[in-house]
């Protein structure tokens, strides 16, 4: 899209005079407290006594380095025992480009154009014995909830967990690495940063203005989702061949910790164990690195979580991605490109295929009945530099493509009148603008462009603007009632602190 | 879900019989490990699995001088090498080294053969740099290379091998000798390296880790 000739972009505009203040007494509270986080330090830095530049690639974290790649491997057991803890908090600003169609730009865009503590993380990690590490981490989330008066409650929940047990043979000619790891995201367990848990790194904030951030977009993903449990049993040879292979079950009984704090009535349940699988070959030369690898989930998720009475209510899903990432690191230089393609299969419950949808085509014919199943395909590619471990910039695409479904549509033409009116069925008319389809494709396809700072390695000052050309099927009025996609271009801030 | 607690205990049980097994502990702060166990675990990551290293960031320690490693590996400790390549990764893995471990450490590395590397640097500079290598610089003052690292820059004691080294990693260290005192140990390289031009410093490097292959 091009900002400068959009009329649109002249609403961007009347936002810039509030930024500085509320911005500047953010980062200048941050420079008072330099000194003092100066002194303070992550737990994996404190176990190693390195610096955060030795595991993150330009210290971009959470994209690991191929030492990182091999600390992670190896269990997290590199160092010292220290005090496992460290803390994550992140401040932010959400400004989307249109927010006047909207049936309730008020509750469809809470927060638009403020400065929120958007999320604070507790993380545990480190060493336990000499084969034993683990990363744990608790998310607090400040707008986890709304309360009909319009206030916002906070909450914390189990975000990832990983646990792992790991051994090297080593000698002068080969080199295995082995492990297993219980976590709680299936390829949480991964070290490349093209991995669906890792792809997405700057935490996504909860207060609908995020709602078409870059996090917020196509992402790569499983269908089982997070927040289950799940081991995995991996190995990595002559740092060549890695791979894993893993099951998932719901988070319950024993397990019961890795979804922690998520409501049950939100926690995903799993039918029996769902197999992971994830085979990549890595190889380094001079300060490159490439890795090119596969992975593939299928899972049986039950369609409502207080009910795993009905086998027929069972979701289906077969997942495969196909992922690349190449990195240049010598300093002062760090690129990184990465490439992901998804292809993800989605059949429905019994129930919910075949039903009839009450909109026609302009000569009035019946619309065709909900599809049994879905295919999506989606490709994101991502390209970054940093300069120094300090300044940094990426850009980012995205193309998600897939089967057109009736179920999706919100909106559709009557068939008394033959105009465009919204699902009478639906549930949630205020969705029906701004996350709209009127044509039963999720195709949606944009880009990402980021400038970063990085003054101290337990800081980062962000900039993120992602347009988009394309928005559940459709360019323009994707939603029937005249929102466009470019409406959604949106504008995000964020500092984030680790220490 | 009963498979699932099943394999939990199976891992659990894992976990327990491999804890104690000094061959492949990466304990570092343990003082009974021995220096290839924590050559092969550790330094390994970055140093490659015979002191031969992948990535120029890292230097190659195959064939270095036992006296020079030592000097390094107590400098680090010690925090007196300050350079960034040193004080990023080497302060925090050296902190509990003992003296045991880094000359277990230093006979390790110096014993391991240097591998073959591909010429990284440019070869129209090897001609200038084995010029600076042989004769130094005359009209500057600047002394031959050879003169302390030796003929074929395999090193002498604390003079440390350069053969075979990194292009970039010499380049960065004399860079770092001549223009700040992060590395005090080897203050006497401020002075040959202070009028090296940027060509100089390149074309030397070049030529350095070429040498083994000409």
């Amino acid at each position: 899209m091009d900002s400068t000739t959009d009329p649109r972009s002249a609403e961007l505009k009347p936002m810039l005079p509030a930024l500085p203040a509320r911005w500047l007494m953010l980062l200048f509270s941050v420079l008072v407290f330099l000194p003092d986080l100066a002194q303070a330090i992550p737990a994996f830095n404190r176990q190693t006594g390195q610096n955060c530049v030795a595991c993150h690639a330009g210290g971009q974290f959470p994209e690991l380095t191929p030492y990182g790649r091999l600390f992670k491997l190896t269990g997290y057991t590199i160092g010292e025992r220290a005090v496992p803890i460290s803390a994550m908090v992140v401040a932010s600003l959400s400004k989307v480009a249109n927010t006047s169609k909207s049936a309730d730009p008020s509750a469809e865009f809470q927060k638009d154009g403020s400065g929120i503590l958007a999320t604070a993380s507790l993380l545990l990690g480190g060493k336990v014995t000499d084969n034993i590490g683990a990363f744990a981490q608790v998310t607090y989330d400040p707008y986890a909830t709304q309360s009909p008066d319009g206030r916002f409650h906070g909450h914390s929940n189990a975000d990832n967990i990983d646990i792992r047990y790991a051994d090297r043979f080593i000698g002068d000619k080969h080199d295995l690495i082995f492990g297993v790891s219980a976590n709680n995201n299936p390829s949480l367990s991964d070290p490349w940063n093209t991995a669906a848990a890792w792809m997405q790194y700057v935490p996504v904030p909860s207060p609908t203005s995020s709602r078409f951030i870059d996090g917020n977009s196509p992402y790569p993903g499983y269908g089982a989702g997070g927040n289950i449990a799940g081991l995995s049993a991996y190995a990595f040879w002559n740092q060549s061949i890695y791979a894993e292979l893993g099951a998932y079950g719901s988070s319950r009984g024993v397990s019961s910790f890795m979804s922690a704090g998520i409501p049950a009535d939100e926690k995903t349940r799993l039918k029996g164990l769902n197999p992971y699988w994830r085979l990549a070959y890595s190889h380094d030369w001079g300060p490159h690195s490439l890795m090119v690898g596969t992975s593939g989930m299928v899972a049986r998720v039950y369609d409502d979580p207080l009910d795993t009475s009905d086998p027929a209510s069972l979701h289906h899903f077969r997942d495969l991605a196909v992922d690349a990432q190449y990195q240049y690191l010598l300093d002062p230089h760090a690129v990184t490109a990465q490439l992901v393609y998804t292809r993800n299969r989605h059949r429905y419950p019994d129930a919910e295929a075949g039903l009839s949808v009450p909109f026609v085509d302009a000569a009035g014919n019946a619309l065709a009945s909900t599809n049994a199943s879905d295919t999506n395909h989606l490709l994101r590619a991502k390209l970054s530099y940093v300069y120094q471990a300090r300044y940094g910039g990426s850009v980012a695409i995205f193309n998600l493509t897939g089967s057109t479904n009736t179920a999706s549509l919100t909106a559709g033409l009557d068939p008394g009148t033959l105009t465009i009116n919204p699902d009478p069925a639906a549930q949630a008319p205020s969705n029906q603008q701004v996350d709209g389809n009127r044509t039963g494709s999720p195709a949606t396809r944009g880009a990402t462009l980021e400038a970063f700072w990085t003054p101290i390695q337990y800081l980062r000052v962000g900039v993120q603007y992602t347009a988009y050309t394309r928005f559940n099927g459709a360019s323009k009025n994707y939603d029937g009632f005249g929102r466009n996609a470019s409406d959604n271009n949106s504008l995000f801030l964020y500092t984030w602190l680790a220490y | 879900m009963k498979s699932l607690g099943l394999m939990s205990v199976v891992v659990a049980a894992a976990m327990t019989t491999g804890c104690a097994n000094s061959e492949r502990s990466r304990d570092i702060g343990n003082p009974n490990i021995s220096g290839t166990t924590l050559a092969q675990q550790v330094c390994s990551n970055c140093h490659g699995m015979t002191g031969t290293s992948v990535s120029p960031n890292f230097p190659n320690l195959a064939g270095q001088t036992e006296p020079y490693l030592i000097a390094q590996l107590s400098s680090f400790k010690s925090h007196g090498r300050s350079d960034p390549a040193g004080f990023e990764y080497m302060w925090g893995l050296s902190r509990s080294l003992t003296d045991d471990q880094m000359k277990q450490l230093a006979a390790y590395y110096a014993r391991q053969t240097p591998g073959a590397l591909p010429i990284e640097g440019d070869r129209a500079g090897l001609a200038a740099g084995k010029g600076i290598f042989e004769s130094g610089v005359p009209e500057k003052s600047i002394p031959a290379c050879a003169s302390c690292h030796g003929a074929d820059a395999k090193g002498n004691a604390t003079f440390p091998r350069l053969a075979g080294q990194h292009v970039d990693y010499i380049v960065k260290q004399l860079r770092v000798f001549q223009r700040t005192d992060e590395r005090p140990e080897g203050a006497v390289m401020k002075v040959v390296a202070h009028d090296l031009t940027p060509q100089n410093i390149r074309d030397v490097a070049s030529f350095l880790q070429a040498l083994p292959s000409l």
